[in-house]
């Protein structure tokens, strides 16, 4: 019988928010079955100790002088990573710093200090992370399978996309009928609410959110958790400069974009300036 | 002795005397982040997105907890489908934390068998779904901002919970799997000072905390109180308080009890919803102070929130675990006194009987 993949899972600064979307994997236990793991931050493992791994993954940001299991995390972390074979950088915190601090390979806006590990490290930003992000790096890992990475680390299979894609309220955004305020159904949030759901790398809406919805399904924007700069200040609001969006869909060149925005706006889609449809009053005392 | 106790939601230590028999322990928490100093200068809305994510179980209690401290300080009224659906995704967000302490957290301290993590797991993502059909995904989301709900759910969503919760109903089996819990373990043991509050009785001026410190101490008048579920359905398991006490039977009893009532509150709420009113409405923005006082899954969450102009000037939290497990020479707080007078073998149960969420104290 082949041995089964050592993994250590540790968690340095930050919420464990990573371990728990783990946890709504559907298929979580056919994977723990076909790892070993050797220590987990809620799991019921054996105690810590530092050993050889073949996955590493590092759950939340790291910090000078934080200390983890009475010792220096950035110590703890330096030995585990040349112990193993493979690091998945859990996480926007570990990814890229996040809100608490430096990330492995890349903080905001230099290099991380363990740059120097770029091949062992694959870097799964999302704050959470999504938990069949984590299913399928770990299963390629797992099955010996190459996974094709970009140029911050990141599997291209998952963040080649961006978060619009798929988003219900596409329509609003092709025809340009923004959402005037928060609690509808109905229009676009990239005007005035802040989605930064064209420019961002993920597939939220692609690989919904515990199977069933995603935030512009729930009138959230996109916080851009996935990027290296999340998050931004005024995360409820649209970056403008003279009225226009500061940052616009991937790919395109802003007159292109504005241009045909201006189109679609002056076309009118008469079926999405009014609601789709709305409840009347319910009697509930039956 | 100095014991590390890991997998409670992050670290601390605890310094005990005694060979076999605890007497005296202190509690450290050495992990600390700095949410509050981050929030400053900030718009009141990035704490909305910045604060659930102090806490990878009870985030969704921090949501609340912020939106409700600047609605506070706002004045704004919200309609009750908001408050109802608010209510709704709390009680799921009370209701996985509990099975999955149990089952996680708590059943490995005697019962070695991953057939209960993979309960808890089932239970749990069926949970989360619900509350993902509400907020968008869980965990992780900011729907409930000052002003209602930014989600219009219609009944496509709101049947499914349902469908979710009796499911959850029919497949849970709590207090088969408690009676297993206790089958080596004495039910008497962690009894505590007996004294306990609720966030309804809370007036904010009595509650006296002590900031950057290793060891906690949040005292309410003058003394230390024991918050959570205990504290809030011991009237609802008389029979089982009076018999037990404040012991680590009644408080796990309390948990799970607390599980099943919020389960069959939900589906009441459920059938209360009008989804026909608004889910949000504009606030009136205004500079002032704040504050929200919630019950959150592990007891008394306090969010304190200063606005001027729009940006927070100052932002303070006080958290659960923070009044069960504060340390001291000279008084004992909840979790002190439960292990003093214990043996040795029982600390890592009847500490984590308390359900300790060490990242929440580290906010």
């Amino acid at each position: 019988m082949l041995l089964k993949p050592k993994i250590i899972w540790i968690d340095g600064v930050g919420c464990n928010g990573c371990s728990h979307s783990f946890f709504n994997l559907t298929y979580i236990d056919t994977l723990l079955n076909k790892i070993e793991l050797l220590y987990h931050p809620l799991l019921d493992t054996d105690e810590f100790k530092i050993q050889k791994s073949d996955i590493l993954i590092i759950e939340g940001a790291l910090k000078d002088n934080f200390q983890k299991f009475n010792k220096n995390l950035i110590e703890i972390v330096e030995d585990l990573f040349s112990l193993t074979t493979k690091i998945i950088a859990l996480g926007s915190c570990a990814s890229f710093g996040g809100i608490f601090g430096e990330g492995i390979l890349f903080n905001k806006e230099n290099l991380g200090r363990f740059y120097n590990y770029k091949d062992k490290i694959i870097n799964l930003p999302g704050c959470p992370i999504h938990p069949e992000w984590l299913g399928y790096v770990l299963e390629m890992i797992i099955t010996k399978k190459p996974i094709v990475l970009d140029e911050e680390n990141r599997p291209k299979e998952i963040y080649s996309f961006v978060s619009h894609s798929g988003c219900v309220r596409n329509e609003y955004f092709d025809w340009k009928v923004d959402s005037e305020d928060f609690g509808t159904k109905e229009g676009c949030l990239f005007y005035n609410q802040g989605c930064q759901g064209p420019f961002t790398h993920s597939s939220c809406n692609k690989i919904l959110w515990n199977e069933v919805s995603s935030k512009p399904r729930a009138g959230l924007p996109c916080f851009g958790c996935t990027e290296r700069n999340f998050p931004k200040i005024n995360l409820f609001q649209t970056d403008t400069m003279m009225g226009i969006p500061t940052k616009i869909p991937l790919g395109v060149n802003k007159r292109a974009y504005l241009t045909l925005a201006g189109i679609a706006k002056s076309l009118k889609n008469e079926r999405l300036e009014k609601r789709l449809f709305e409840y009347e009053k319910t009697n509930n005392k039956n | 002795m100095k014991k590390l106790i890991t997998k409670i939601e992050g670290e601390a230590i605890l310094n005990i005397t005694g060979d076999k028999i605890v007497e005296m322990v202190e509690i450290e928490f050495y992990q600390f982040r700095g949410i509050e100093e981050y929030l400053k200068n900030k718009n009141f809305m990035d704490s909305l997105v910045i604060n659930p994510r102090i806490c990878g179980i009870c985030g969704h209690s921090h949501l609340i907890a912020t939106t409700k401290a600047i609605e506070n300080a706002f004045n704004t009224k919200i309609t009750k489908k908001a408050k109802l659906f608010r209510q709704l995704t709390l009680n799921f967000e009370i209701i996985e934390n509990h099975i999955k302490w149990f089952y996680i957290t708590l059943f490995p301290t005697q019962i070695k068998d991953k057939k209960f993590l993979f309960k808890a797991i089932q239970l749990s993502q069926n949970l989360s779904k619900a509350i993902a059909l509400i907020t968008g995904q869980y965990p992780h989301t900011s729907y409930a901002i000052p002003g209602g709900i930014t989600s219009d759910i219609t009944y496509l969503e709101l049947s499914k919970v349902k469908n979710i919760i009796d499911e959850v109903l029919q497949t849970q089996t709590l207090f088969e799997d408690l009676k297993l819990f206790f089958e080596n373990l004495p039910k008497e043991i962690g009894k505590s000072n007996n004294r306990f509050l609720k966030a309804s009785e809370v007036e904010l001026s009595q509650i006296y905390e002590k900031k950057n410190q290793k060891h906690q101490f949040v005292t309410y008048d003058n003394l230390f109180f024991e918050v959570g579920p205990l504290a809030r359905q011991k009237e609802n398991i008389k029979e089982i308080y009076n018999k037990y006490e404040d012991s680590i039977y009644s408080r796990i009893y309390a948990r799970l009890f607390e599980t099943i009532e919020l389960l069959k509150q939900n589906l009441k709420i459920c059938d209360e919803i009008d989804l026909s009113e608004k889910s949000y409405i504009k606030p009136n923005i205004i500079s002032n102070k704040g504050h929200s006082i919630i019950e959150a899954p592990r007891g008394i969450l306090i969010h304190e929130v200063d606005i001027l102009n729009e940006k927070i000037q100052n932002y303070n939290i006080i958290v659960p675990t923070q009044f069960n497990l504060s340390s001291d020479k000279n008084m004992l707080s909840a979790a002190q006194k439960a292990i003093i007078g214990e043996k040795i073998e029982y600390i890592d149960t009847i500490f984590k009987c308390f359900d300790i969420c060490a990242v929440c104290v580290g906010h």
